[in-house]
């Protein structure tokens, strides 16, 4: 259970990491922005902020 | 920092000996880092969330014109944080434990349990920022500077629905702080459970 759960936190980073960087790739040069870019980007930034609490919360001692 | 409760509950806290002053410093703690990164957010090409200026316009900015900036992310910000930190208190003290009763599989106390229930606490708040905060009070307070929120944050000014998002960003790193740090566990080891703690334990 607790490997399934590490394993599924992997799963957001990775998915996390991933979204962040297409939202990089298709967010064009400043002042414009992209809606789907900046999207990708928040999307991308909140996968990979639950995978690291779940590490976080995995870690800790109980 | 680590405390357990002085009633002999059987409950400790990652910080503070109750759960209420755990609730407090967890929102505290919660509270700054996500309004901290919120200001930071336009550094990843998002929009920037200076919620503490959105409250003081809330609150100075309307009945007397648009007071000054300080004066609106001053007052702003103090009633952010009051809010932040009484989140927490009711996240601590109802949700939390509600949530162990009636969701089997959070009613242990374990910091994975109390992680989950920090982000469901989060997102639910996300759900009412972006439904009824932003479009009913920020919303009319926006529209004539041209930067409308639209239904669900759908379409703020020149970001769209992005803003959505990144509110959704915002919210999952507060209630990430908030249930990563109030974090009850059983004193004596092993896992205890929420459905044979009595409210009075957890006082």
């Amino acid at each position: 259970m607790v490997a399934r759960t590490m394993m599924a936190a992997a799963g957001l980073f990775v998915l996390g990491l991933i979204l962040l960087i297409a939202g990089a790739v298709i967010e064009p040069a400043a002042p414009a922005i992209s809606q789907s870019g900046e999207s990708l980007i928040a999307l991308g930034l909140t996968f990979i902020a639950i995978a690291v609490g779940f590490f976080f919360a995995w870690a800790a001692p109980s | 920092m680590e405390g357990e409760d002085s009633s002999n509950s059987g409950v400790k806290y990652l910080v503070g000996k109750t759960a209420g002053k755990s609730g407090v410093i967890a929102g505290l703690v919660a509270t700054h880092i996500a309004t901290i990164f919120g200001l930071w957010f336009y550094g990843a090409r998002l929009p920037k969330f200076d919620f503490p200026s959105l409250n003081g316009y809330i609150y100075v900015g309307l009945p007397f014109g648009f007071t000054h900036p300080d004066v609106a992310f001053v007052v702003g910000g103090v009633f952010h944080y009051v809010d932040g930190i009484l989140f927490g208190l009711i996240f601590a003290l109802v949700v939390s434990p509600m949530m162990g009763r009636i969701i089997k599989p959070l009613a242990a106390m374990t910091p994975t349990a109390n992680y989950i229930k920090g982000l469901i606490w989060g997102w639910t708040l996300w759900i009412i920022s972006s439904a009824l905060w932003m479009p009913l009070l920020i919303g009319p307070i926006l529209a004539p500077y041209g930067a409308p929120v639209g239904t669900f944050l759908t379409s703020f000014g020149p970001y769209g629905v992005q803003a959505l998002l990144a509110n959704l960003l915002w919210h999952t790193i507060w209630g990430a702080n908030l249930g990563l740090i109030f974090s009850p566990r059983p004193a004596s080891g092993g896992v205890r459970s929420w459905t044979r703690a009595t409210a009075a334990e957890m006082r």
